[in-house]
């Protein structure tokens, strides 16, 4: 039981800030297809960084740098250019999967893996302090949300960003901002990868996390609490199935594909049965033109 | 009488230009950053044209890509018609593979008759999958976009964690599960090469005429006129007549059948079974192929010609020490130019001032 716990809260830390920042982005209403892509650019970054300063929080940043200059491209597309925000997001993944390799080989002379990099300090029990950010983080983000005026701000031009704009919000900084946020959120996640669990980045990182986080958020309804509470479940999942691995026959393991399978299936199972009830935010996609009032949520069919 | 600059730059051919600029604006980055990485570009360059274009062997390379992309391309146009984001090309391509491997390995018939089934079993695969998002989005509300990825991830595990591994792994291939795959299909089953010294199969003439299929269907026939509606604007369409959840429905089957004959293309024309290790990316590559083409047939098959050329060359690049992800890179630069087109707006209007005579009215 501890066992599993502990392995919870080893691997859930990258798919809860990563869901928690495709939150930030959307409650904002800006969708993030992206978030698969900032996290390999900040697993990649973490780990150079931390390998060339020799400071595994150095990397941490660096990690969330590289998740914030890859956000900001997506804000500077879809915001700026008013580009499709599902094309902006798949554009992001796909040159982050091209420029790591390329810069992986460039850099160290390999495809597979970076050098093995100073790794975060753990406690008695084998935590890292990403673990307490993981837990504390969705907490802060929803009370951020619910009871401040930011937040407020950002829920407001997510569901209707023409009423928010009358109301004195300046929508597309208040977007630009959050998803900035976002992308350091999906660094972070990225960094917790490969400078929190690995210690090394490999190139396969993050090997879909990023959907899953994605997955998380709907499963969670676009909350913080349920994002990072999802998040923690589908982990739990994951820690379940590698240690069934271990402990079950050989033959058995091979049905860990269908464990694996499951929280997709899960968050598509709720998303087909509670249809109505789980509802992305208003604008959550949608272009904002101030000159054109039919960009709004009404407008749209 | 209108010039053929004019002509050239008419506002309808504005995706065209577009397109052809992104690609080529990817391509001069890419090659900036391969510089900037200190490694010998222009060597590079002519590493990736002969690996794309020196000869039948390149040239047989070239085409199997390009097959397998003009296909998940025309998978994710065809979902476009209706206003649908299909994300889940790379779940139905993986369906689509391994109903070709099974078909392909259990049917004992002529090869004549086993081609065609494996197929035919691939694009069945390929069209449940995509159907299933169709379904849940008319029915349950579901948004393709969510779904989809839902259903990739779905699709990956359940074949590459359990099936390909498990029941319907091959026999007696000892303990190294993540190697085997499943059992190698009949030799009746593959796709019959066409030029000797080179890979090149029936694999390009099939997505060419799943191509010309698809701009009839698209462009000449009532159904897809239909589905054009529905994409268009879905009440206006239902107002007309249409049944609008039917027409979502049959368009998504027809974009998962696409990607599933991709998938085929794969296991019949080189792998020859489904392998234990089928990373292929193919699936997410057609979403750059249909929108760097414009979602139409036409542009389709010249992206996936462009970027099948590229994934062909890459693979040369190691002799100049440069990481075949550069064929990722162009494509993802590519759509990120493609993704914004107000980024070229102004430099085309610029043009379309050029091309007009001198006090001609704007």
């Amino acid at each position: 039981m501890t066992a599993a716990l502990s392995g919870v809260l080893e691997f859930a830390p990258p798919l809860v800030l990563a869901a928690l920042g495709g939150v930030l982005s959307e409650r904002a209403g800006v969708v993030n297809i992206g978030l698969e892509g900032m996290m390999r650019a900040g697993a990649f970054a973490a780990a150079v960084g931390a390998f060339f300063t020799g400071s595994p929080w150095l990397g941490l940043a660096c990690g969330a740098a590289a998740g914030i200059a890859a956000a900001a491209v997506h804000a500077a597309l879809s915001l700026r250019f008013r580009a499709d925000q599902v094309v902006s997001g798949i554009a992001i993944n796909l040159v982050m999967l091209g420029l790591t390799s390329f810069l992986l080989e460039a850099t160290f002379g390999s495809s597979g893996v970076t050098p093995p990099v100073p790794a975060l300090p753990r406690d008695s029990a084998g935590r890292t302090a990403l673990a307490w950010i993981a837990l504390a983080l969705p907490l802060l983000l929803h009370f951020g949300f619910s009871r401040t005026a930011t937040g407020l701000r950002i829920r407001a031009v997510g569901e209707n960003p023409h009423a928010a704009a009358t109301s004195g919000v300046r929508v597309l900084p208040l977007r630009a901002a959050c998803v900035l946020g976002s992308g350091a959120l999906a660094g972070l996640g990225g960094a917790a990868l490969s400078v929190g669990i690995l210690g090394q980045f490999d190139v396969r990182m993050p090997a879909g996390q990023g959907f899953m986080a994605l997955a998380a958020m709907v499963f969670g309804r676009w909350t913080p609490l349920g994002a990072a509470g999802a998040a923690f479940f589908f982990a739990g999942a994951d820690a379940l199935q590698r240690q069934l691995s271990f402990s079950l026959h050989a033959a058995d393991l091979r049905l860990s594909g269908v464990f694996l399978a499951l929280p997709y299936a899960l968050t598509l199972l709720v998303l087909a049965v509670g249809a109505g009830r789980i509802r992305a935010p208003a604008a959550d996609g949608i272009a904002y033109d101030p000159e054109d009032p039919t960009t709004t949520p009404e407008s749209r069919t | 009488m209108t010039s053929w600059r004019e002509r050239l730059l008419a506002p309808g051919r504005e995706p065209v230009w577009g397109s052809s600029l992104a690609v080529l604006v990817a391509v001069a980055a890419s090659f900036l950053v391969v510089a900037a990485s200190g490694k010998d570009a222009a060597l590079g360059f002519a590493y990736l044209v002969e690996g794309a274009f020196g000869g039948p062997g390149p040239l047989g390379e070239t085409a199997l890509k390009s097959g397998v992309l003009v296909l998940t391309g025309l998978s994710v146009a065809t979902a476009f018609t209706v206003g649908l984001f299909n994300i889940g090309a790379e779940g139905q391509l993986i369906w689509g593979a391994l109903a070709a491997a099974v078909v392909g390995h259990a049917l004992d018939v002529p090869a004549l008759l086993l081609v065609p089934a494996s197929l035919f079993a691939a694009g069945g695969a390929g069209a449940l999958w995509g159907l299933l998002a169709g379904a849940l989005k008319v029915y349950r509300g579901v948004h393709e976009v969510i779904s989809t990825i839902l259903l990739n991830w779905i699709a990956i595990h359940l074949v590459h964690g359990w099936l390909v591994p498990g029941p319907l792994g091959a026999s007696g291939s000892g303990t190294s599960v993540s190697i085997a795959g499943t059992e190698a299909i009949r030799p009746a089953a593959w796709l019959p090469r066409l030029l000797p010294g080179s890979r090149l199969d029936l694999g390009l003439p099939i997505a060419l005429a799943c191509a010309t299929l698809a701009w009839f269907v698209l462009t000449r026939a009532r159904i897809g006129f239909e589905w054009r509606a529905v994409g268009a604007g879905a009440g206006a369409a239902e107002a007309c007549g249409i049944p609008i959840r039917r027409r979502i429905c049959q368009a998504m089957a027809l974009s998962g059948a696409f990607a599933g004959l991709a998938g085929a293309l794969l296991v019949l024309g080189t792998e020859h079974r489904y392998p234990g290790v089928f990373r292929t990316g193919y699936g997410f590559d057609g979403i750059a192929v249909a929108l760097i083409g414009g979602a139409t047939s036409p542009g389709v098959v010249a992206a996936g010609v462009v970027f099948g050329a590229v994934r062909a060359g890459a693979t040369r690049l190691q002799l100049a020490g440069i990481h075949p992800s550069f064929a990722e890179l162009i494509q993802g630069i590519a759509v990120l130019l493609v993704a914004a087109p107000r980024l070229f707006a102004p430099l085309l209007v610029r043009l379309r001032t050029y091309a007009r005579p001198p006090g001609a009215p704007p």
